[in-house]
């Protein structure tokens, strides 16, 4: 990193209170779609390497209301 | 109440088909990356399918994801009552249909975003309306438009 952490603290004080709060919303947003998209990826990659990735839509939804059936039928037994 | 607001619950194949990129139903990937832009409530059945299909580090992550807006999420482990999804069914909803359904009327929320075009549709008098993770997206879009 080029700027120590310090350096950048002392950068983003110097800016108006209104600017510090678009800076931390946008530090927030970006930090959000980097942990989407990693999210995203690694699980797209779980399915690539078990050979699932290119399932159908219309086979995961049979799937998942299958799902949905099994697991309400074991958390609902009587 | 504007969409941006209201408390809203997304079905599992939204959450599965945007994390798998789904190339026919993108909207679901472009609807979770405006999670912060509106209120979701993760009820039970849904955390525990969700569960079933992703690892236990890929649940971490969707915590912790969850975790980034926390006044804008709400996640709830109850159960609810079998005489309420009892109710669901004596209408006609399978088990798993009627627990989703029981869930939302518990939790107060009036919209579920859904890709199954089929969910519920035989049932009236719902006390939530179900929309596509398309059809939520132009609704949201809508409702920015206005405001500007």
């Amino acid at each position: 990193m080029s700027v120590s952490i310090n350096e950048l603290a002392e950068s983003i004080v110097a800016l108006a209170p209104q600017e510090q709060e678009e800076l931390i919303e946008k530090v927030a947003a970006l930090n959000f779609q980097r942990g989407l998209t990693a999210l995203s990826r690694k699980y797209r990659d779980r399915l690539a390497q078990e050979g699932k990735l290119q399932q159908p839509a219309a086979e995961i939804l049979a799937e998942l209301a299958k799902l949905r059936e099994e697991i309400a039928a074991h958390d609902y037994r009587a | 109440m504007t969409i941006e607001r209201e408390w809203i619950v997304l079905d599992t194949n939204v959450w599965i088909f945007g994390l798998r990129q789904e190339p026919t139903r993108l909207a679901c990937f472009q609807l979770l990356g405006r999670l912060p832009d509106f209120f979701v409530r993760v009820p039970r059945q849904i955390l525990l399918e969700l569960r079933a299909n992703l690892s236990h580090e890929e649940m971490d992550d969707f915590f912790r994801l969850l975790n980034r807006h926390p006044e804008q999420r709400e996640i709830s482990w109850d159960k609810v009552e079998p005489a309420l999804i009892h109710n669901y069914q004596q209408r006609g909803c399978k088990l798993g249909d009627a627990t989703v359904a029981a869930h939302l009327e518990i939790l107060g929320v009036k919209l579920l975003v859904s890709e199954n075009r089929d969910f519920l549709t035989e049932i009236s008098g719902l006390p939530f309306r179900v929309l596509s993770a398309e059809a939520f997206l132009e609704q949201l879009d809508a409702e920015s438009s206005a405001r500007r």
